[in-house]
């Protein structure tokens, strides 16, 4: 049985990257890491590389000021790149069928603090403080109130997975017909509780994160916003299968054999109705921590086999956390969007080189290098939360349009 | 968009058991301000790291499955303020300059009741974890009908619960507060008692129930009403028996 068509038809992203397109993309095709920045404030008595997105963000407009915080100020940077496609949608179905499913980790926390601070000092609340800036699903209603949508309007927080999981369901509420068209994916972003919490955790690197090698020593973080226009169309970049599980494990530490990554890998494929070798390159969840590196080489070698191009881009971004699913599905985006005569300029995989004798082989993308794919191009994408949720994405498109 | 409604379940201070809501539902009233659930199902080391919201949701999960089923369904949980509580305590280590507990830290991410639940449950099935604001029920049963599109063989675990917020942010919410959970496995179409789901153009005029939107739901379900229709932010949520 093959599923009804989900045409990712069109994407608004930012991140430590930059947000103009090309840019973006010369940038992941040179595996270019210069983008992170030193940060010596965040988390007391350290210094911290972080994947911040320093170029200025649009302003909140004044009718939504309740919705104002840096997180939805990250979701609109990506939203004006699509302002045009989805004011499109939503004139062509209606704005009671367009919807909005987005994922989180943070919402408007980082600003909270703030609020909090002020009210350590005078006793009460900033009063410019509203509920809709913090609420996880605040981030929902405001793309929603942005875009002039009427349709389900919902916020997925599953920690890292959330951004991969808010596509799908996309997916199935235009496949069901409650929506004919979604804007979908994920904001999330930089504040004292997740880097303090992370440090708490022992998870963070003391440099920049280095997945897959021997020397590894945790995560880099960073913030970002990926927004697709999802609907039922044909062609273009399709996402193809989602395949998804729970580790029944820990909080905080995925099962060291990797069990629920290979099941959602599995699953993704066999909803796409793919074979492990359709899979032209594997966009990792990489994180860098000893703990996640090792049970994903495992679930990935025992799925794809080791001669599968992958690679972690969180050297170039940082571990984007909510909104993580949704950039780096937005990165396989940009792969299948500037092939060219059927060629796939992969991103590389950045790390110092040193391979752990204890990682299962896997193929690590080298600078420079290219995918050759037939008449169908076949990426995936791996998503690994916190709390033990798993996601796998497929996207693919066609060469004949 | 039509499913079924399998089970249910729901937990609020004083009314745990089935016939306790159906008198309850019979002569509804508002609902206790405070209480939590013991939770005694869950094992002394897992209830120890449960806050009162997780023990909350729990209670009516392990309420509306069998163990075979607990183990196996997938299941969505959905919370409009989901741990907001625990956070204000991190946010404060943060404004302090003070360390965080990892233990309360990755406690209170928005999916930890999905997490213990998963680990509660030996359940390795997809989870989902959401917020709508004030739709949140809505969405809710909207993601259980994602999971049944994707595959309609085995129906959802909905769970749905609040506590009331702390006083640092419950001034800034307008909604009846109280610790409540309800939980319903959602089947597909046609594999038992037929419930239907229409988003119709919001009435700013409708008012809400003086108790959570997924109580009135449930209200409703144990009634003699036709239909049922909640307000929700931009539309108005339209319930039929089909």
């Amino acid at each position: 049985m093959s599923r009804a068509p989900c045409r990712l038809a069109a994407l608004g992203q930012v991140s430590a990257l930059g947000r103009v397109r090309a840019e973006v993309h010369a940038r992941l095709a040179a595996g270019d890491a210069t983008h992170l920045s030193l940060d010596a404030e965040i988390v007391p008595e350290r210094s911290l590389w972080l994947g911040r997105v320093n170029e200025a963000l649009p302003a909140i407009p004044a009718p939504l000021a309740r919705f104002a915080c840096r997180n939805n100020r990250l979701a609109l940077a990506a939203l004006e790149s699509i302002g045009a496609e989805v004011a499109a949608a939503v004139a062509r179905f209606g704005p009671a069928r367009v919807g909005v499913v987005l994922g989180t980790s943070t919402s408007g926390v980082g600003d909270a603090e703030a609020a909090i601070a002020h009210r350590e000092r005078t006793g009460v609340l900033a009063h410019e403080f509203f509920y809709d800036q913090l609420e996880f699903g605040g981030l929902a209603r405001f793309v929603a109130e942005a875009i002039g949508a009427r349709g389900p309007a919902y916020t997925l927080s599953t920690a890292c997975s959330s951004g991969a999981r808010a596509l799908a369901s996309a997916r199935s509420l235009v496949a069901m017909g409650a929506c004919d068209a979604v804007v979908s994916g994920a904001a999330d972003s930089l504040c004292g509780l997740t880097t303090n919490g992370f440090a708490g955790l022992g998870a963070l690197s003391a440099g920049v994160t280095n997945p897959c090698s021997a020397n590894r020593d945790g995560l880099t973080l960073g913030e970002a916003a990926a927004l697709f226009l999802v609907t039922g169309e044909p062609g273009g970049i399709q996402l193809l299968g989602v395949g998804d599980s729970s580790e029944a494990h820990h909080m905080s530490a995925p099962d060291p054999e990797g069990r629920g990554a290979e099941t959602a890998m599995r699953d993704a494929l066999a909803d796409a109705g793919l074979a492990p070798d359709d899979v032209a390159y594997l966009n990792l969840h990489g994180t860098g921590t000893p703990q996640n590196d090792v049970m994903e080489a495992a679930a990935v070698a025992r799925v794809l086999g080791s001669d599968v191009p992958t690679s972690s881009t969180k050297p170039l971004v940082g571990h984007t956390l909510g909104a993580a699913g949704a950039l780096e599905a937005a990165f396989c985006w940009l792969v299948l969007a500037e092939r060219r005569g059927g060629e796939l300029v992969l991103p590389p995989h950045v790390w110092d080189g040193a391979r752990d004798p204890a990682l299962a082989p896997i193929r690590l993308v080298e600078k420079g290098e290219s995918a050759r794919s037939g008449g169908r191009a076949v990426v995936m994408t791996n998503s690994f939360g916190f709390g033990g949720n798993n996601c796998t994405l497929v996207l693919g498109a066609s060469d004949s349009p | 968009m039509k499913a079924s409604l399998l089970r249910w379940a729901a937990w609020a201070p004083g009314i745990e058991l089935p016939d306790a809501w159906r008198s309850w539902a019979a002569a509804p009233a508002p609902l206790p301000a405070t209480g939590a659930p013991d939770a005694k199902f869950l094992p002394a080391m897992l209830r120890r790291r449960c806050t009162p919201l997780t023990r909350t949701m729990l209670s009516a999960a392990f309420g509306c499955a069998e163990p075979d089923e607990l183990a196996r369904l997938r299941t969505v949980f959905a919370s409009r303020h989901g741990s907001i509580n625990e956070s204000i305590g991190l946010l404060l280590n943060v404004v302090r300059r003070e360390k965080l507990s990892p233990a309360t830290f990755s406690h209170t991410v928005h999916n930890a009741q999905a997490g213990l639940f998963s680990i509660a449950a030996g359940n390795r099935a997809a989870s989902s974890s959401l917020a709508g604001q004030e739709d949140t029920w809505t969405a809710a049963f909207l993601e259980a009908l994602v999971f049944l599109e994707r595959d309609p063989r085995e129906p959802v675990l909905v769970v749905v619960g609040d506590v009331p917020l702390a006083d640092t942010f419950a001034p800034l919410v307008d909604e009846a507060a109280v610790p409540y959970a309800f939980a319903a496995q959602v089947g597909a179409a046609g594999t038992g008692p037929g419930v239907s789901l229409e988003l119709g153009a919001a009435d700013p005029a409708r008012a809400r129930a003086p108790w959570p939107p997924a109580l009135e739901f449930l209200r409703w379900w144990l009634s003699d009403e036709e239909s049922l229709e909640q307000p929700n932010r931009a539309s108005t949520a339209r319930w039929l028996r089909a």
